[in-house]
């Protein structure tokens, strides 16, 4: 095995991520590579708004494929994940079959195939022909059954349907997994699974974020806002931003016409602080002063 | 294809790849022995002459959670790098394993810390450690230890009890299930005889526990230690913190399945623990690290505490000011309160007695009983 090729493929596919307007690390990418040759879901985690989710819908465009995505709630279960009887289709066919002379095993035969069947994310995206990619989104919020559920489909891709049977996969998925962390997940799942713990991006990267993601933003000032953000996150505050929370206050400010942060402009910052600070206690913490101090240091 | 010497030394590769995992359980990771062969087959995807990528790959490999994630890379160096030491099997399965604990790298290094002498020479019980680790050594009595630990673990089922009993599915309900009403009328031909009720589901009460752990509480700070354990063995999301001049965080610790191991562990947490308490400053560490993972809009938080504050009585009001916005349920137990003539005199306790929901006597097992049934009332 060539070491050099390796090297090679991790700077392409950061360059493709790139392309693509995402800006990864290497450990990210190198995990991404990885997530392919073994074929494990990749689980990530860190705080909300670190681009957590952005990481499939990315990952869906550089291969050119689709991207699944499955939304996890509190009660979601797993019927609601995979697959569901169209009842209402399914009681109206019963009535029309009243008067049908057909025996009954081949009436039920006719109610329960595929035609009634709706399909939910999880099934889709393993009976897909072309390998997509499938985003569980916030897998914390579902309860540890629904984990364990998870799990025995990542093992074996196949799902089995009582009246149908068993369904395998065409095509394994690349599963990415986010997690914000406020129930533990279970080890087994966290064993199946590749880890990457994303952090708030350093100066240097967030810059290159906002760069990319608003090019009508002049050098000076996107250097400015980020150090802006960046001090306002080592505060200590409830809500911290994130890059999301970035961009949209870049907008803000254009749009505003603030071509740069300085103390004596610091009212008009404070119009838009509304983009960047979410609670009602972060935003006591902004009084003009403080604004002011942050932005002559910026 | 190879020739003996590279033979030789892809074995050698082969043995000190497989051997990491070891090294990591040895260090607390959760990896299996499967990991050891997957290690193998990254290895063979990544190579292993460009150090960085295969750290980056094993590291999306091995690790599990984020405080493994961050102590890998040291781990990593520590094992693949030069200068390093192979460490016997003996030693690696010395219970030096605590997490969040300085990594058991090298020996060279384990004796500077203090937690090498008191997890391996718990009979020699050096006498400074067993000072600065407070009340714990009263967990030595075994057979009064195991008493306390039924006691509780009981009440905790009755605590239990009470939520499994409100979360039963109610066999009427405002909602009907369609299409479980409809799966059910197969057996009927058809006709829905028997309905299915579908009821909204409620979020699941949390319990946090932040336990004192000061000079000044070394008589209960064991007792409620103990407690805190017991309810994590039934609770599986109950989260327990203890402090005293900062906040650290005991669940994993506490859930030990061995008392001897999660003593051990509490004992690595414990140390250096000095007589100041600073309430305030550790309830804002909880507001600022904890609070956003840990508390949704059921939660209850316990403070365990005798209210002898150190730090600014501010503070703490302050402190609890916010986290009484967060949580449904703040209630103080204070073990001296039980006394007929308490009243609430530190300044602590009186800057904190606004935000209270309840403030409530803990200082033996009959006076909890009392509290914990109404608090788990009000989270329904």
């Amino acid at each position: 095995m060539s070491e050099a090729a390796r090297a090679h493929e991790l700077a392409a596919l950061q360059e493709d991520l790139a392309r693509a307007g995402y800006i990864a690390e290497a450990p990210l990418a190198a995990a991404l590579l990885l997530m392919q040759d073994l074929g494990r879901p990749l689980l990530l985690e860190g705080d909300a708004g670190v681009g957590k989710t952005e990481v499939a819908k990315v990952l869906a465009t550089i291969r050119g494929t689709r991207l699944i995505r499955l939304q996890c709630y509190e009660g979601l279960d797993a019927h609601a994940a995979m697959y569901e009887w169209n009842y209402q289709r399914q009681l109206l066919a019963i009535k029309l079959l009243e008067h049908d002379e057909r025996g009954i095993a081949q009436k039920e035969q006719d109610i329960f195939s595929e035609r009634y069947l709706l399909r939910r994310p999880l099934l889709e995206a393993i009976s897909a022909d072309t390998a997509l990619v499938l985003l569980i989104d916030e897998i914390d919020r579902a309860d540890e059954a629904f984990e364990a559920f998870l799990l025995e489909l990542l093992s074996d891709f196949q799902l089995s349907i009582p009246e149908l049977g068993t369904v395998h996969a065409r095509s394994r998925p690349l599963v990415v997994i986010t997690s914000n962390g406020t129930r533990e997940l279970s080890d087994a799942l966290r064993r199946r699974c590749l880890y990457q713990y994303i952090d708030y991006p350093d100066y240097e990267k967030e810059f290159a974020i906002v760069r990319r993601k608003a090019p009508e933003v002049a050098s000076a000032l996107a250097r400015q806002i980020v150090a802006f953000v960046q001090a306002v996150r080592r505060m200590d505050l409830q809500k911290k931003p994130g890059i999301a929370e970035t961009l949209d206050w870049t907008a803000a400010l254009l749009r505003l016409g603030i071509s740069t942060l300085e103390a004596g402009g610091a009212e008009r910052i404070m119009e838009t602080l509304s983009a960047l600070i979410k609670t009602r206690d972060d935003r006591a913490a902004f009084p003009r002063e403080v604004v002011a101090r942050l932005a002559a240091a910026c | 294809m190879l020739t003996p010497s590279a033979a030789l030394l892809e074995s050698r590769v082969t043995q000190r790849l497989m051997g990491f995992t070891a090294f990591l359980r040895a260090n607390g990771f959760t990896v299996g022995g499967g990991d050891a062969v997957e290690v193998l087959h990254t290895a063979e995807r990544v190579g292993v002459l460009e150090s960085q990528v295969l750290r980056w790959s094993l590291k999306a490999l091995l690790c599990g959670r984020s405080d493994e994630w961050r102590r890998f890379d040291e781990l990593f160096d520590a094992w693949f790098l030069p200068p390093n030491r192979w460490q016997s099997p003996v030693r690696r399965a010395a219970p030096d394993s605590g997490p969040g604990v300085r990594p058991a790298v090298a020996d060279s290094r384990a004796p500077r810390g203090a937690d090498s002498d008191a997890l391996c020479a718990r009979d020699v019980a050096a006498s400074r450690e067993v000072r600065s680790s407070a009340d714990f050594r009263t967990l030595m009595q075994r057979e009064h230890l195991l008493e306390i630990e039924a006691l509780m673990r009981r009440f905790a089922r009755r605590l239990r009890h009470i939520r499994l009993r409100r979360a039963e599915r109610a066999r009427k309900g405002r909602r009907l299930d369609l299409p479980a009403t409809i799966r059910r009328s197969v057996t009927t031909g058809g006709t829905p005889l028997n309905l299915a009720w579908r009821n909204p589901r409620r979020v699941r009460p949390r319990l946090v526990l932040l336990v004192d752990v000061s000079r000044s509480m070394a008589p209960y700070s064991f007792f409620y230690l103990r407690l805190a354990r017991a309810l994590s063995a039934e609770l599986t999301d109950l989260r327990s913190f203890i402090f005293h001049t900062h906040l650290t965080p005991v669940s994993e610790a506490l859930r030990e399945a061995d008392p001897w191991r999660a003593q051990e562990r509490l004992q690595v947490l414990a140390q250096g623990w000095a007589g100041g308490t600073r309430i305030g400053e550790s309830l804002e560490q909880f507001n600022r690290e904890h609070a956003a993972r840990c508390v949704h809009s059921r939660t209850a938080v316990i403070i365990m505490s005798d209210g002898y504050d150190t730090g600014e009585p501010q503070r703490l009001s302050q402190a609890l000011a916010v986290l009484r916005r967060r949580v449904r349920r703040l209630v103080w137990i204070n073990p001296l309160c039980k006394r007929a003539d308490y009243t609430p005199s530190p300044a602590g306790m009186q800057a904190a007695l606004p935000h209270l929901d309840l403030l409530a006597p803990g200082a033996d097992l009959a006076s909890l009983e009392a509290v914990l049934p109404k608090l788990i009332e009000s989270l329904r």
